[in-house]
């Protein structure tokens, strides 16, 4: 692929982030590859498929390119769209098996919240290894004979991730009241548009400055300003601000209506904006539109026989194997994005959520029932076995 | 078992809007083929609204589908209509039918399942219904298509964005309109018995039959 076509892919699917983006699916060659070549799989996101392409240039391997509807690694599978199924389908319908000798397939890290590596050894009988979180690392995983070091587990918001996570708001969210101000309130438009992207900009860049208060134990900074799910605090605030702007008026004198609508509805906006799930569209926290992030991860010692998988799939790398007792360490809850990926992959089911109340989410719920747009895990609709 | 609120459960609510509540007669329609007795495949059955439909007519058979919730769905739905025994809803992609006996059914069905699947899954997917269906055995089909016409499919893209757009955010389902359709089953060695394309161009339902084995 060339440069230019990689620039374009970016610039596009970083303006339209939250919009899926379906690349072909099926078998891509790249370079030479022969019957020993390692075979690797992606989902069918544009951006995703063009970055693993250019982080292997030069080398030989196979790509498999799985269905996941035009949806990123990490959103894909949380939300149930790139499971085993999607994979075992890869593996045996672009006939990747003819091709190669050996049954290993190295699957990106991230997947590993929807992917059930067990069920795609059962029914294919592949071998699932689970490979870096980020593309560029890939080379370095493979030189090293698939090893991964601490850091190639580990997804961080670098300052990069954040300037794309500010387009990819700023950009959609300021199209709409900037087209609704254009045609009613010209003056205003590029003000207000550019409020926007400075919003965003200084919500993302200043990340780092007050991400720990954001963390499971201080949840109070995230429930005012990136928590539109609960409370609904900022509408409040909202409406104290309108009441301020009415008195205002009227002390001034200047209180038509348009006036009072036009700050009421630009106000109204930003209050949305900068309330918006943010957290959700950080790669270190759970949504805030979830349910899921009040759960903890919780570790029963005495059914983990220290096989590591955990260890593996943790993008946050809150386990460490003791080889003495041949046992895992749960290291850090704290950093823990409650992504579910070391419940769906425990062989022994020695790892669940525990929500506040003590409720167990089981290990095979986690796997079963994905997180997707408007979904809940906690919700008790019925108890089928009595009806 | 708990059973947990998520996309799948807004599933047949979101796919009414999207066919605007056509999907139900044509599934009635396709179903008159089936006979009592007659042992049936239902892919990808979702909330298994062929599958149960084959099984009031006096069929047995199974639905597979890789989704656990729409499993679970169909199956509280057979077990209301006491038609638990005679449709099995098992979790299993179209990838595993090389598991399914050769020549072991009357008639596959597929209801919106073959516009989620890849054109290698496509493939893959008419071979091996060939190779399960007995000799006269029937494969149902209702699905979205691609209109062959170049302006109908611009007409029909503006038309469905927006129905798009809704389906997606009820139940992130986002189908992809398959090409070429009854070319592909006769590549596969079925031959066309009916075919019906909406006003629009853009929905078929097809009925095609494993010929029966020529002998001397």
């Amino acid at each position: 692929m060339s440069l230019l076509s990689y620039i374009m892919v970016n610039i596009i699917s970083t303006l339209l982030r939250f919009l899926p983006l379906s690349s072909k699916t099926g078998l891509i060659r790249l370079g030479n590859p022969g019957r020993h070549s390692p075979v690797l799989l992606t989902a069918n996101y544009v951006l995703t498929v063009s970055r693993v392409k250019r982080a292997l240039t030069g080398m030989n391997a196979f790509l498999l390119v799985a269905n996941s509807k035009g949806i990123n690694v990490w959103c894909a599978a949380t939300g149930g769209h790139l499971t085993a199924h999607e994979v075992i389908s890869a593996l045996k319908t672009t006939g990747i098996e003819q091709l190669v000798d050996h049954r290993k397939v190295i699957l990106p890290q991230l997947a590993a919240t929807g992917i059930e590596a067990a069920m795609v050894k059962e029914k294919s009988g592949w071998q699932v290894v689970w490979g870096p979180v980020y593309a560029r690392d890939i080379p370095a995983f493979l030189r090293a004979g698939c090893q991964k070091t601490r850091d190639m587990r580990q997804v961080e918001f670098p300052w990069k991730q954040r300037l794309e996570m500010v387009v990819a708001w700023a950009f959609p969210i300021s199209i709409i009241p900037g087209v609704v101000m254009v045609s009613f309130w010209p003056k205003a438009a590029a003000m207000l548009v550019s409020l926007v992207w400075s919003l965003y900009l200084l919500i993302f860049i200043c990340f780092p400055v007050y991400s720990h208060w954001l963390s499971s134990k201080g949840k109070r900074v995230g429930f005012i300003f990136f928590d539109f799910g609960h409370g609904g605090l900022q509408l409040v605030l909202w409406g104290i601000a309108m009441v301020g702007l009415v008195i205002y008026s009227i002390l001034t004198g200047d209180h038509s209506w348009a006036f009072l609508l036009r700050w009421a509805f630009i106000s109204l906006v930003l209050v949305l904006v900068v309330s918006l799930d943010l957290m959700g569209s950080t790669p270190v926290y759970k949504s805030g539109l979830h349910e899921d992030r009040w759960l903890g991860i919780f570790l029963d010692e005495a059914k983990c026989r220290g096989v590591g998988f955990c260890e593996q799939v943790c993008p946050r790398n809150c386990y460490e194997m003791d080889l003495d007792r041949h046992k895992v360490i749960l290291l850090g809850p704290g950093q823990c994005v409650q992504c579910g990926a070391c419940i769906v992959q425990c062989p022994f089911d020695a790892l669940y959520f525990r929500s506040p109340k003590g409720d167990i989410v089981s290990p095979e719920t986690t796997r079963k029932f994905k997180l997707n747009l408007m979904g809940k895990r906690l919700v008790r609709v019925k108890d089928i076995d009595n009806s | 078992m708990r059973i947990l609120e998520s996309a799948p459960s807004r599933y047949d609510r979101g796919i009414r809007i999207l066919t605007l509540g056509k999907l139900d007669k044509v599934y009635d329609r396709l179903v008159l083929r089936i006979t009592s007795g007659q042992q049936v495949l239902d892919l990808g059955s979702g909330t298994g609204a062929l599958a149960l439909r084959a099984a009031q007519r006096g069929a047995t058979g199974k639905g597979i589908e890789i989704n656990p919730q729409m499993l679970a769905i169909a199956r509280r739905r057979a077990s209301e209509l006491s038609l638990g025994q005679n449709v099995d809803f098992s979790e299993m992609g179209v990838a595993e039918l090389d598991r399914e006996k050769a020549e072991s059914y009357n008639a596959v069905m597929s209801g919106l399942c073959f516009s989620e699947l890849t054109e290698d899954e496509l493939t893959y997917t008419l071979r091996q219904v060939e190779r399960i269906l007995k000799p006269g055995g029937l494969l149902l089909v209702a699905d979205e298509v691609m209109p062959e016409n170049i302006a109908t499919r611009v007409f029909n893209w503006l038309i469905r964005l927006p129905l798009v757009v809704i389906t997606y955010v009820i139940t992130q389902t986002i189908s992809h309109a398959v090409r070429d359709l009854p070319q592909k089953v006769k590549a596969t060695g079925l031959s066309i018995e009916e075919l019906r394309l909406n006003r629009m161009g853009n929905f078929l339902e097809l009925v095609a039959v494993k010929p029966e084995r020529r002998t001397r």
